[in-house]
């Protein structure tokens, strides 16, 4: 006699991976993983460690589809698989998540909840919001999905504790937005205009120095074109945070170089001389091509190369922690442990600075004191 | 062949090891030995995602770099346990980084050396009863440093 079983149904030990959905799980940097000491490992150089970042996650993943994201639509791979900024985010409950940063809330920094464009991501990130802040005081900013939000939802955040907004604008000019993440084969396209209205809504909401947006170096954009947008948004007291771009494998800009590091440097300076100096566009000359030839420093007091000394220009733009000091400074983000350092999230060494030095060959756009007075 | 685990990592018992860059050493018979990375050193390195090592018949020093890991966020040479002169490179390994952090003391091998002074170097390693204390002693250090998972 030949005799058919059904197998036992048995319920699922392990939650599927596209179960595992925020609010309840949240992807989190590999940095944040490891100062949360969720993930083994170290830094290719010790140093203090604070800035956590969470990034919702969706199965069906972000609807957005913009040519150098390692989370774009048509990126090949499922979302599960897929990398953003390079590495693997590691997925977690949010409740255990929440749980280590009140254990290690007095090494934290500032914590940083990236939203995704994607139907429930405003409600979720409400209430990741409120789960972190029922049990951790460590300051929280918010990289918005502009397509998700407006006015009353920023308020909305603003009440649940979040003191800083970010907007990841990365494309710096409207055609360059347009290209990159407007017309894009997938998913519809995201609007420049509806971008600066949230950044108008933010500034409004959360204040002067409370509102940062996003910039990327190597999109295609000119010098000249960076630097008139790090003046227009100083104008109005709002950081521009500076990335640089770092191909994502299979992405649609897989294979674009990134920028020069000289060209990034003097980038990085030049925010910096707009932002923390008072420099104004007058004091920055092109050529044609908009390319970045000459700085005009002040003749008599050599703020250019005193800021160059600090370090400080060089070192990773990102939210301040509770003293001011740099909150979120992403380790490795745009670069490989093995290449150079791109933003330093430590205080440059002197052989750091020598090596910036070298990099940046600012004699090329800033002539020595003593040309610079002929 | 006998693999015990301490803290939570296989240790290979009858390899000797270089614990402070975390490099085991397997005699293979006259000079020829064969090299690869401990648990514990991989598992505190983080995700490989790279790995690069010298050509055959270079010649390395006992404390100098034979090649360099790179990890999501760290990067760090592989520092000979032995000098001697490079016989073999295990090139699947170099292809593929995660064979190495999946199976560690076999196929995740890294070099073999034809060592120059055996005897000499020999004691500098840790080996026998020695192995699983200090072994266990790297782990508490490294739990103390904050690079193991908890």
């Amino acid at each position: 006699m030949t005799t058919t079983t059904t197998p036992r149904r048995l319920l699922p030990l392990v939650e599927p991976e596209d179960r595992r959905e925020s609010p309840d799980w949240v992807r989190i940097s590999m940095a944040s993983a490891l100062a949360l000491r969720m993930r083994s490992g170290r830094f290719a150089r010790p140093f203090e460690f604070g800035g956590i970042n969470l990034l919702l996650n969706y199965a069906s993943g972000c609807r957005s589809d913009c040519s150098y994201c390692g989370l774009a639509r048509t990126r090949p791979g499922t979302y599960e698989d897929k990398s953003f900024i390079r590495v693997e985010w590691p997925l977690v409950r949010t409740d255990e998540l929440v749980g280590r940063m009140a254990r290690y809330e007095d090494r934290l920094t500032r914590l940083c909840i990236s939203m995704v464009t994607h139907g429930r991501a405003f409600p979720d990130t409400v209430e990741i919001t409120e789960r972190i802040r029922a049990r951790v005081s460590t300051p929280l900013s918010i990289l918005v999905a502009p397509p998700t939000l407006d006015r009353n939802r920023l308020e909305i955040f603003k009440a649940a504790g979040v003191d800083m907004i970010g907007i990841g604008l990365d494309a710096v000019t409207e055609d360059l937005f347009r290209h990159h993440r407007t017309d894009v084969p997938s998913g519809g396209g995201l609007s420049w205009e509806q971008y600066w209205e949230v950044v108008d809504a933010a500034r409004d909401v959360f204040g002067p120095w409370k509102v940062n947006c996003h910039t990327l170096v190597g999109l295609g954009e000119t010098d000249e074109d960076m630097i008139d947008l790090f003046c227009r948004l100083a104008e109005r007291q709002i950081f521009s945070y500076l990335f640089s771009f770092n191909p994502e494998p299979d992405s649609r800009l897989g294979d674009r170089p990134k920028a020069p590091l000289h060209r990034w440097r003097r980038i990085q300076l030049a925010r910096h001389l707009i932002e923390d100096e008072g420099f104004g566009r007058d004091r920055f000359r092109f050529d044609d091509d908009g390319n970045l030839v000459a700085i005009l420093g002040p003749v008599d007091d050599d703020v250019v190369e005193r800021a160059v000394a600090s370090g400080i220009p060089f070192m990773t733009n990102g939210c301040p922690g509770p003293s001011g000091e740099p909150g979120c400074t992403r380790p490795f983000g745009s670069y490989r442990p093995s290449e150079p350092v791109r933003d330093y999230p430590w205080p440059p060494t002197p052989d750091d600075l020598r090596r910036i030095r070298e990099e940046m060959r600012l004699w090329e756009v800033y002539p020595p004191a003593v040309e610079r007075r002929r | 062949m006998a693999t015990v685990t301490v803290e939570g990592f296989p240790v290979r018992t009858e390899f000797s090891y270089d614990l402070t860059h975390h490099m085991w050493v397997e005699e293979l018979g006259g000079e020829r030995v064969r090299v690869g990375m401990d648990a514990l050193g991989l598992e505190t390195s983080g995700t490989l995602a790279h790995l690069m090592m010298v050509e055959v018949g270079t010649e390395v020093a006992r404390g100098e770099p034979f090649g360099s890991l790179e990890a999501e966020k760290y990067v760090g040479p592989l520092v000979a346990p032995l000098s001697g002169t490079v016989l073999a490179v295990n090139a699947d390994a170099v292809a593929s980084p995660s064979l190495v952090q999946s199976d560690p003391y076999g196929a995740g091998w890294m070099v073999e050396l034809s060592a120059s002074d055996l005897e000499g170097e020999r004691s500098g390693l840790v080996s026998g009863d020695e192995i699983v204390t200090r072994f266990a002693q790297k782990v508490t250090e490294y739990r103390l440093e904050g690079v193991l998972a908890e």
